[in-house]
């Protein structure tokens, strides 16, 4: 093995864990959000640090991969996707820490009927297993799956569509939970980010092991490749 | 790390030529420190302090301390120059294996020292060429000439020939300068895995090759010593204007 | 920017002639050369015969053979070279390898350089009074080898320290570096390399030395001899000596006129066995040098 090919090495398998970090972030988000666990929602406010560090071991790797070898070709396009997808992990972790925060600024449970009617779990579900679906694309080299994104993304979106009519129905149905609901609204708008994230990184990932450039294509390009 | 290598304040005059202006530099042991700088900035002449061969050219005038593992080496007794240089190996710019078969040339530092136990030397050789990576290649014609070698194959037997005698230290004089761009990756790769065992000198006028193998970068000019760093800080944040110059291309 | 047109026709012109001049100038020597050995070749062949190579003279060396003037040079050109290629090349590596720069070894080189200036009938002069005088070997092949072997010192000590000198420093550094001391460095690297283009030296030795004169003059050429010699201290004939006597001091210069033509064409016949042996040897070590 070459010296460049263990710093790649090195590169990848530190993108992995902030990869997996910010999947389990966004699951624990989740899981407090369900079961209104503030230790677990305070858990991801602090993790958020190390989702940050993360992000500045990588930038510091790519620079000196960048700096000391000159990386070519597929090596090229894994530096540049790594930069760019770990940025956007840093800003799903910084999505996944702020819907933790709006769960512990809650002054009491959340209502299971609202969180139904306003489908915040579904679109919570939809997010989670996009990014997670992202991570495994990446790891298997599984361009199809990365290219499900693009579709998946507009379930998100639909979601947040709706979410100002449901939310509207849900306080006139239950105005005592009128903060919490608004609360909810706050994380919709927030969630739906994620799918645009894991979109980018999408891209990313197929930049890296197809070279094409998909950003800025219309729709029917990215999914016509399937 | 402890420092394997030491300089303290060395000025080096060839007559009236000033070739190091006090040169104070520590060199940790295990690890890879590339010499960079334009031709006649004097690191090849700081390389070569340190297996005493700039002695070997007259009305050459040395002070300051050379140390290794802490004993001044220049104060050793002229009968253990030979034993000095047998911890030290050292690689030239152009491969020069000697006339002989790829055998006796890592077999030639064995026999220079007195070692003729025949199954020793074998299974040195063997040793030796595995750990240069050239074992594979020349198994089945280890009496064939070491001239019907590659060029890149036969600066790897001249490695292999100065790893054979077990030195500490390896010094590399542009180890790689004249041969093409797979077998510089191949030496490269080499130099990467030889150094948790040695202590590894390399001396490049290939600014990318100082950034790929090494772990320490010093940056010589006109005999002065302009900076010596971390490889990854020289070359993301040189700390001096005429190093940043230099390793952009910016010089003159 | 207009090139005048002109200007590229005069280049071409000037070429032209540069370059057939020395086409011609050296194609003319070639055949000068071809020239000479086709007049000594057609003037010599017709006398050349089993009996010319391995009978006496007779007849005041009108008839014949030149036997014993075949042996004398072989003895005179192996002697020399036997005296001057170990002094030569020890010599040569006293000056390339341990003389440090400066005026001593400065003075070294001049002086061979002189050596192999001084006309060789100095040599035969010295030779006579050192060897065969001084020293007593009287009139013989030991007093001509030596004398032979001087004249041939100055190129073998030149090649050697050229040979020398053009193998990379780089080598014996390599060597230095692996703890061997400069005799062994010498004796298993830089000679090795250097052995053919010294064996070059050792060519143009023997070529100069089988066809002089002058040296063996006075210390060892017979002007005629009636046996074979038989030890190194007889006296000897030898070919370039003979083809002299006879073609300008015999009693009958024109009846020995074809014996003259004969002797000169069996002179630059061993000389070119020589030259063609040397350079087999040549080939041979440099092989060895890189099979070895």
């Amino acid at each position: 093995m070459t010296h460049l090919d263990s710093e790649l090495r090195i590169l990848k398998s530190d993108i992995l864990e902030m990869w997996r970090l910010v999947v389990g972030q966004l699951e624990k988000g989740k899981e407090a959000l369900t079961n209104f666990d503030r230790d677990l929602a305070e858990e991801v406010v602090e993790n958020e640090k190390r989702v940050n560090s993360y992000e500045l071991k990588i930038d510091k790797d790519c620079e000196n991969i960048f700096a000391l070898f000159q990386p070519v070709a597929t090596d090229l396009r894994l530096v540049l996707a790594s930069l760019k997808i770990s940025n956007n992990l840093e800003r799903v972790g910084d999505i996944a820490a702020s819907v933790a925060d709006f769960v512990l600024d809650a002054q009491q449970d959340f209502n299971k009927e609202i969180l139904e009617r306003t489908k915040i779990l579904e679109m919570y579900g939809i997010a989670n297993e996009m990014l997670a679906d992202t991570l495994e694309a990446f790891d298997s080299e599984d361009t199809r799956l990365a290219r499900t994104m693009f579709k998946r993304d507009k379930m998100l979106d639909k979601i947040d569509d709706e979410a100002l009519d449901l939310v509207y129905d849900c306080i006139k149905a239950y105005p005592e939970q009128a903060r919490n609901t608004l609360l909810v609204m706050s994380m919709i708008r927030k969630l739906e980010r994620v799918g645009d994230m894991s979109k980018n990184i999408a891209e990313e990932i197929i930049f890296y092991f197809e070279a094409k450039v998909l950003k800025h294509k219309k729709k029917k390009q990215k999914e016509g490749d399937e | 790390m402890a420092n394997k290598l030491e300089t303290i304040d060395v000025h080096l005059h060839y007559g009236e030529f000033h070739a190091l202006k006090g040169i104070s530099l520590a060199i940790p042991d295990h690890s890879v420190t590339a010499l960079i700088g334009p031709s006649g900035c004097g690191k090849s002449t700081y390389l070569r302090l340190f297996n005493r061969m700039n002695d070997l050219i007259p009305y050459t005038k040395i002070t300051g301390q050379v140390l290794m593992d802490g004993e001044d080496i220049y104060k050793i007794k002229s009968s253990k120059i030979d034993h000095l240089r047998r911890t030290v190996g050292m690689v030239f710019q152009k491969p020069n294996p000697f006339p002989k078969s790829i055998f006796e040339n890592v077999a030639y530092g064995l026999r220079v020292n007195g070692i003729s136990d025949n199954s020793f030397i074998e299974n040195q050789v063997e040793k030796t060429l595995r750990q240069a990576a050239l074992w594979e290649e020349v198994k089945d014609k280890l009496k064939k000439s070491a001239f019907e070698l590659s060029g890149g194959q036969q600066q790897r037997l001249c490695i292999a020939r100065a790893l054979a005698i077990e030195p500490t230290v390896i010094l590399m004089d542009e180890p790689a300068s004249a041969l093409d761009p797979i077998s510089t990756g191949k030496i490269e790769d080499l130099i990467f895995e030889l150094k948790d065992q040695y202590t590894i000198i390399i001396v490049t006028h290939n600014m990318q090759q100082a950034g790929r193998v090494s772990d320490y970068t010093g940056f010589f000019y006109l005999g002065n010593l302009i900076e010596f760093d971390k490889t990854k800080k020289i070359f993301t944040n040189p700390s001096k204007q005429e190093t940043e110059n230099y390793i952009t291309g910016r010089f003159g | 920017m207009e090139f005048p047109e002109s200007n590229e026709r005069r280049k071409k012109l000037g070429q032209a002639i540069m370059f057939g001049l020395s086409r011609g100038i050296s194609y003319g020597i070639v055949a000068l050369l071809f020239l000479i050995l086709f007049f000594i070749v057609k003037q010599g062949i017709g006398v050349i015969n089993w009996e010319f190579l391995t009978a006496m003279p007779t007849d005041g060396m009108t008839k014949g053979g030149i036997w014993p003037a075949i042996v004398g040079t072989v003895y005179l050109v192996l002697g020399s070279m036997l005296f001057a290629f170990p002094v030569g090349v020890m010599a040569g590596i006293y000056v390339n390898e341990y003389a440090v720069a400066g005026p001593v070894k400065r003075f070294v080189k001049m002086m061979t350089n002189n050596l192999a200036g001084v006309p060789s009938i100095i040599f035969g002069l010295f030779g006579m009074a050192l060897f065969v005088n001084q020293m007593g070997f009287g009139a013989s092949i030991l007093a001509g080898s030596l004398t032979l072997g001087l004249l041939a010192l100055p190129i073998v000590i030149r090649t050697t320290e050229e040979a020398l000198k053009s193998v990379d420093d780089t080598f014996r550094q390599a060597s230095y570096a692996l703890g061997g001391s400069k005799l062994y460095t010498i004796r298993k690297v830089v000679l090795p390399i250097a052995l053919p283009n010294i064996l070059t030296g050792l060519i143009l030795a023997v070529g100069r030395v089988s066809g002089e004169t002058a040296p063996i003059l006075f210390t060892v050429a017979a002007y005629f001899l009636p046996k074979l010699p038989s030890s190194i201290m007889d006296q000897a004939m030898a070919l370039p000596y003979h083809l002299y006597v006879i073609s300008t001091s015999g009693t009958q210069i024109e009846a020995s006129r074809p014996m003259a033509y004969g002797t000169a064409f069996v002179l630059v016949v061993i000389v070119l066995i020589v030259n063609i042996a040397a350079a087999l040897l040549r080939n041979y070590f440099g092989k060895k040098v890189k099979m070895n």
